[in-house]
């Protein structure tokens, strides 16, 4: 069911599921929860609310989230920002003013709303675990043809 | 502050009444119109959805960006402004 079909409660349920603080759902505010909800669902599929460790094979990188305070950087970005800017156009809008450096900022906030990462060094233990049984089996295996071998040719006319 | 503009004192500095949107730091004539056509049309509206966002200006800059048009630097300057002016008369 996509986003916009749900109801504001479950809209509400969902932000809290991800960590995303956020005040009441209505008309004015939905639209902004349901676009940070996807950006959440996009980086994070797996709902964090269950306890469970999943253990996958097939992605072995380890995402690591660090979490900063991006007010605090964005403050500082306009503190500069703003002494460039004030002398030149005071209170007017200037709409076409490029800003990458509070790009980058809103950037590492979203990236904060994520959950915690997928502990996945099971993963690579079970690989180990594996392949220590393919090679009990391979070696299982030539010890018998081995032996095998042996009884062949030790007693090659046992068997008249 | 000394980083502050005219207008962000200005309005910070008293109670806001009702003064148009467009008195707002960061919100000049254009963004004013794309606001007061979705109806937003006095500042105590705008402050309205900043309060509905529970004061967090990061959403609130969000929002403006996508209300109005507004780059970083107009939507912080915005919600900086309301900001201070609800930490002085709410």
């Amino acid at each position: 069911m996509p986003l916009s079909e749900k109801s504001n409660e479950e809209i509400s349920k969902l932000l809290a599921e991800f960590g995303i603080k956020h005040g009441p759902i209505v008309d004015s505010t939905r639209k902004l929860y349901e676009k940070k909800l996807e950006k959440a669902m996009e980086t994070a599929p797996v709902k964090p609310s269950s306890d469970k460790t999943f253990y996958r094979e097939e992605e072995e990188e380890i995402t690591y989230i660090t979490y900063r305070s991006p007010i605090k950087q964005e403050g500082h970005a306009e503190a500069v920002k703003r002494r460039f800017h004030n002398e030149l156009d005071g209170n007017r809008e200037s709409d076409h003013v490029a800003e990458p450096p509070i790009q980058f900022a809103n950037r590492t906030a979203n990236h904060s709303v994520a959950h915690k990462p997928i502990r996945k060094s099971g993963g690579s233990m079970w690989k180990v675990v594996r392949l220590l049984l393919l090679l009990a089996v391979l070696a299982a295996a030539l010890y018998y043809a081995y032996i095998y071998l042996i009884n062949n040719a030790e007693n090659p006319f046992g068997i008249q | 502050m000394s980083t502050t503009s005219q207008k962000h004192r200005d309005f910070v500095g008293e109670p806001m009444g009702d003064k148009p949107v467009t008195s707002l730091s960061g919100i000049g004539e254009t963004l004013g119109k794309k606001l007061e056509e979705q109806g937003f049309d006095k500042a105590s509206v705008v402050l309205g959805q900043f309060l509905l966002l529970k004061k967090d200006t990061e959403l609130f800059t969000e929002w403006l960006k996508d209300a109005s048009g507004a780059n970083s630097r107009q939507a912080r300057s915005c919600a900086q402004c309301l900001k201070e002016w609800c930490d002085a008369f709410l």
